[in-house]
């Protein structure tokens, strides 16, 4: 299924805004129920997220990869996940637009999911992904004034 | 005593079920008994790389964990039961746990037993399979295709069979003034009965024998099957049919599950318990239909058909089921011709494997899908020549005259009448005036539709040499002990399998007439290995034609004995005997009569038997039937699209059924009215939804839509009896009969409805949003 | 699992009754394999089907959609309370005679929940008693049977409640006749 949000960081310049995705502690503190997020090689990161989709809820472990990194306009995130209601496999094509009011960040993704997931957790996933996109990108708007004074 | 064959007595089975006093197979527990699960495959197509079970098996409350390399040569493959000859068939093994590879979402990995069912499943949670998933072949039209995946590697293009029954000639096709043809697409449904499937093992390490109590239609042919799959002999395996709450062909199959539950009962020493869940069961369970049939009709102007050519081609899922290669075969490619003596047909079945879960027999399992493409196809043949489509199907009825009607593929309908039914479900639903009406209501701009199906259908598979030459590894005979105890009560014994029919009561009902006692003095064995003779079970509509049959059948021997017994007592000669309403009586000869317990006492004690018989009264019968048996009917619905929201509301549905004789009306209308609410499940509500990828997205009760109580208007359900002839009873099967009318009838009424747009087909299940759809387009939307 | 077990006692179908079990454990597990009482039946997981329905506290309600913890102290009352083999109760009669079941896997779930109708509705139209069915699925019957038995269920007990000379409730007649522990 593909799942599109966009997000408009108000404020934010474009390059705040890479910096802040970019940045390892960040990302743990902002992805919703990280449980630990460790790198693993340039642009490679372990991870463990608890998440509730639905009726479904559970911990997934995974590897996460940043690719065709395009600085500071575009990159694409890679994720496989694996937990006990199924494997998630997502393509997120990533595109950050310089905007009037600051910086319009677009998620394109595509997902393959399998188990429970699938047969329970699709119907519902869309919305649910928007949820947590929209609470991850709220987060990484408060954390851009963190990253603004370093 | 009054005969009772023909009334709809109450039945003897239900006191039992309406005060919790059934049993069912979650019902049983046995000391010592472990639980088990199943781990499937959450992928459609994948290797399996590594299992790790280490953590599972640390939890303190679990006993074993087995994979498919554990078992690898101590369980066989469980081979499908209807190898149809002559179609190039290729079956790949299936063994009862993937090896290396799993082929559909549900596929089992791994069988895990533990203590208790709370901790089986949490084991199950705790094993880590590492997949490499593959890419999966889905849908059957594209799984044929050059450079489709490949489900099982060594076969090509993903084709199972390639079977072809009967032939047309160029000139017959050429002289046709018109041709209509259409694609449809019969979707996968699940038959989906409200207790799921559930096997219970328990091993005498003593004796040697297994136990194996499972939701099985059919327990002789799970013995059969899986002693050869377990490797056990057939007389020390014995296999019960609990109380099933229900089956619809979904518990036909000899699944895998029940051929590891038996294997770890045996290997563990303890009783072990398997329940599926309901999830599971949209996964693990075979599924019914997924045909896409192309269809051409062949014909004049004049409304006279001429020919029929059909392609079908099933998704028969990775695997091949126990019933599954006949479905889209014999079943449905001989009966595409249904009520019309349409005089060329011929058929071309593709059956292709896809990484799906297997199909198998669902209710009607081919003849939904005949009769749904050919009165689909004539209702589109009679638009185009502009005729109402019931003069269209009255114009090419096969004759009354002409039965038994030889069809175009050569099947002998053994006898018919089908204006009757039409004439009479014309008469109740007053056909001309609701044409005018639906006239007067376009008119306000109201979208009303009359559909019609006129349908005959094939059911009480007979003789067995016909099923040996259809490739079906059984025999469709059925056998009946009638056993009389010394005091005259009786318990009967029947082949067939019951799950809801009321078997218990029809069964009754004859021995009853025959033996003229009451019903409360009949008792009737179903369902165990151990106290049944070899037979057949409970599928296709064949337990009162074939059943039922060889019941009458050995009761009738037992008063032929009887009445020897009589005649002997009353010093007559036995042809002198009549025997009326239980009492033998010397004719002519008033007061002269021994009672039919009074005999039975006799025939026990043996103290005084004619010279040579031997003692007790009991007779076993064996009955093959010539001939398979036609019902038949007319199902008419009337339905309103709302134009605004798509939405189809049921206004009418009235039915007329001929299915012989009819034993009970009262539960033959039962039967009628379960079927049509499958039959217009699969219309309008339920529909498998796999992803391009092979997940199911349709697995809960939550996305699949059973029809509820709400959804149907009263059916308004009528009898016409025309007998056959192939049996002593004269009765057909009914239970197919609802399902398999009312697919057609509900769709022809849609189209009907939404006739002033031009729409021909639309794909079922007829959702709002596809009827929607199509409305905004016809409205220029 | 680490979580202790806990004691929940019920009187069921007017018998105290008690078990220790695990707090996750569902009512409806609770009462079939520890009460022994088989007669409610599992149809499904995600709670649509309705089998399992039984009076808690004279509520209709699906015994799968409540832990055996949180009946704790609670009236119930299952199929195996609502009458026996001779003394039918209305709706079981009712069923009966109106062939309002086939394999009756889903019958147990189904009257409970007719019975609760009732409570509501005495007197309820085809079409209350259609749509009052929603949280109950029958694969076998096609309902209609169902809806004749229901209707005729209503018409006794009203009959019975007029002869009484008094209103009585539908919920009084759940629990008559020989309890079965």
């Amino acid at each position: 299924m593909n799942i599109e949000y966009s997000y408009s960081f108000k404020g934010v310049s474009r390059e705040l805004l890479w910096k802040t995705l970019q940045n390892k502690e960040v990302l743990q503190r902002a992805l919703p129920g990280c449980q630990s997020f460790e790198e693993a090689g340039e642009n490679v990161f372990n991870a463990e997220l608890g998440l509730n989709i639905g009726p479904i809820k559970g911990r997934f472990t995974g590897v996460v990869r940043q690719v065709d990194m395009q600085e500071p306009e575009a990159y694409r995130l890679l994720l496989e996940g694996k937990g006990k209601p199924g494997e998630i496999d997502a393509d997120a094509k990533m595109s950050l637009e310089e905007s009037d009011e600051g910086t319009l960040l677009t998620c394109c993704a595509e997902v393959k999911v399998t188990g429970i997931l699938a047969s329970m957790g699709q119907r519902v996933m869309g919305g649910v992904a928007k949820v947590i996109l929209g609470q991850f990108f709220k987060d990484i708007q408060k954390e851009t004034k963190e990253i603004a004074k370093l | 005593m009054a005969n009772v064959v023909g009334t709809p007595l109450k039945r003897k089975e239900d006191p039992r079920l309406l005060t919790g006093n059934g049993r069912f197979s979650d019902d049983i527990q046995l000391p010592g008994m472990l639980h088990a699960a199943i781990l499937r495959s959450p992928h459609a197509h994948a290797h399996i790389k590594k299992i790790n079970a280490e953590a599972a098996l640390k939890l303190p409350q679990v006993v074993a964990v087995y994979t498919g390399k554990d078992l690898e040569g101590k369980i066989g493959p469980i081979p499908s039961s209807w190898l149809v000859p002559d179609c190039n068939l290729k079956e790949a093994p299936q063994y009862p746990l993937a090896i290396d590879r799993v082929r559909y979402v549900g596929d089992g990995v791994a069988l895990v037993i533990a203590e208790d069912r709370y901790a089986v499943r949490d084991a199950l949670d705790l094993i880590d399979v590492e997949y490499e998933a593959l890419p999966a072949a889905v849908r059957q039209k594209e799984a044929m295709q050059e450079g489709a995946p490949l489900v099982h590697d060594d076969i090509e293009h993903n084709i199972a069979l390639h079977w072809k029954a009967g032939e047309i000639a160029d000139e017959v096709l050429e002289s046709a003034e018109v041709v209509v043809r259409e694609s449809f697409y019969v979707q996968r449904v699940f038959p989906s009965p409200i207790e799921t499937r559930a096997a219970i093992g328990e091993y005498n390490p003593g004796s040697g024998e297994l136990t194996l109590w499972c939701t099985s239609q059919n327990p002789h042919i799970h013995r059969m099957v899986l002693s050869g799959v377990l490797g056990i002999s057939e007389a020390k395996l014995r296999v019960i049919a609990p109380d099933m709450g229900g089956g619809f062909g979904g518990k036909i199959g000899v699944y895998p599950d029940e051929a590891l539950i038996g294997y770890a009962a045996r290997d563990l020493g303890r009783p072990v318990k398997w329940i599926e869940q309901r999830s599971e069961h949209f996964t693990a369970s075979n599924a019914g239909r997924d045909e896409v049939i192309d269809v051409e009709l062949y014909g004049q102007r004049d409304g006279a058909l001429t020919a029929i050519r059909v392609k079908n081609t099933a998704n028969l899922g990775a695997y091949l089921s126990t019933m599954g290669p006949g479905v889209a075969t014999i079943d449905f490619g001989l009966m595409i011709t249904g009520a019309y003596d349409i005089p060329h047909a011929s058929c071309e079945t593709f059956g292709v494997y896809t990484n799906t879960t297997p199909t198998d027999a669902y209710r009607g399992a081919g003849k939904p899908e005949a009769t749904y493409q050919i009165e689909r196809i004539i209702d589109l043949y009679a638009r185009e020549i502009g005729m109402d489509p019931v003069e269209l199907r009255r114009k090419n009825f096969a004759p009354k005259e002409a039965f038994p009607y030889t069809n175009a593929q050569g099947l002998i309908y053994d006898s018919g009448d089908y204006e009757k039914p039409l004439q009479k479900a014309l008469e109740i639903v007053n056909y001309e005036q609701l044409r005018q009406e639906q006239e007067e209501m376009r008119k306000q701009g109201k979208l009303i539709g009359v559909g019609i199906s006129t349908y005959v259908e094939l059911c009480g598979f007979g003789p067995s040499k016909v099923a040996g030459a259809i490739g079906f590894q059984g025999g469709v005979w059925e056998n009946s002990t009638v056993r009389v105890h010394p005091s005259g009560k009786v318990t009967v014994y029947s082949g067939t399998s019951p799950h809801g029919q009321g078997h218990a009561t029809t069964f009754g009902q004859i021995v009853a007439d025959k033996l003229g006692i009451p019903m409360d003095d009949i008792e009737l064995v179903f369902s165990d290995t151990r106290a049944i003779s070899m037979s057949w079970g409970t599928y296709g509509s064949r337990s009162t034609p074939v059943g039922g049959a060889a019941v009458a059948i050995a009761a009738d021997r037992v008063v032929e004995k009887a009445k020897k017994i009589a005649a002997h007592e009353l010093e007559a000669a036995a042809d002198d005997i009549i025997f009326e309403s239980g009492i033998f009586q010397v004719k002519g000869v008033p007061g002269q009569q021994r009672t039919f317990q009074e005999i039975a006492k006799a025939a026990n004690m043996a103290w005084n038997l004619p010279e040579g018989m031997e003692p007790s009264l009991e007779a076993q019968s064996f009955f093959d039937p010539e001939n398979f048996v036609y019902p038949f009917g007319t199902h008419i619905v009337v339905v309103e699209v709302d134009k605004e929201t798509g939405e189809i509301q049921m206004k009418r549905y009235v039915c007329v059924d001929d299915v012989g004789r009819v034993i009970n009306p009262l539960t033959a209308e039962g039967q009628v009215h379960g079927g049509i609410a499958q039959g217009v499940g699969q219309a309008l509500w339920e529909g498998a939804v796999y992803s391009s990828e092979g997940q199911l997205l349709s697995g809960t009760l939550m996305d699949y839509t059973l029809p509820k109580a709400r959804f149907f208007p009263p059916i308004e359900s009528s009898f016409t009896e025309t007998p056959s002839p192939v049996n002593p009873l004269g009765a057909k099967g009914v239970g197919e009969t609802g399902t398999t009318a009312s697919i057609p009838a509900v769709m022809n009424a849609v189209m009907d409805a939404l006739k002033p747009y031009g729409v021909k087909d639309i794909d079922m299940p007829l959702t709002p949003e596809k009827v929607w759809r199509v409305i905004q387009e016809g409205e220029g939307n | 699992m680490a979580i202790e077990n806990r004691k929940v006692t019920v009187t069921v179908n007017g018998q105290e009754r008690s078990a220790e079990v695990e707090p996750r454990k569902l009512l409806v597990h609770y009462l079939r394999d520890d009460l022994g009482l088989t007669g409610t039946h599992i149809g499904c997981d995600t709670s649509q089907c309705g089998a399992c329905t039984i009076m808690v506290n004279g509520a209709a309600v699906k015994s799968c959609t409540m832990l055996a913890v949180q009946a704790d102290k609670s009236e119930l009352t299952t199929v195996e309370g609502l009458g026996t083999i001779d003394h039918l109760h209305p709706m079981q009669q009712s069923f009966w005679e109106e062939h309002g079941l086939q394999c009756g896997y889903c019958t147990p779930g189904v009257m409970m929940a007719m019975i609760g109708l009732l409570q509501e509705n005495p007197n309820p139209s085809e079409e209350e008693i259609r749509e009052g069915m929603e949280g109950v699925i029958c694969r076998c019957t096609g309902y209609q049977f169902i809806v004749s038995a229901v209707q005729k269920a209503a018409k006794i007990m009203a009959e019975a409640a007029a002869k009484d000379g008094e209103a009585v409730a539908a919920s009084q007649l759940v629990g008559e006749g020989t309890h079965r522990g």
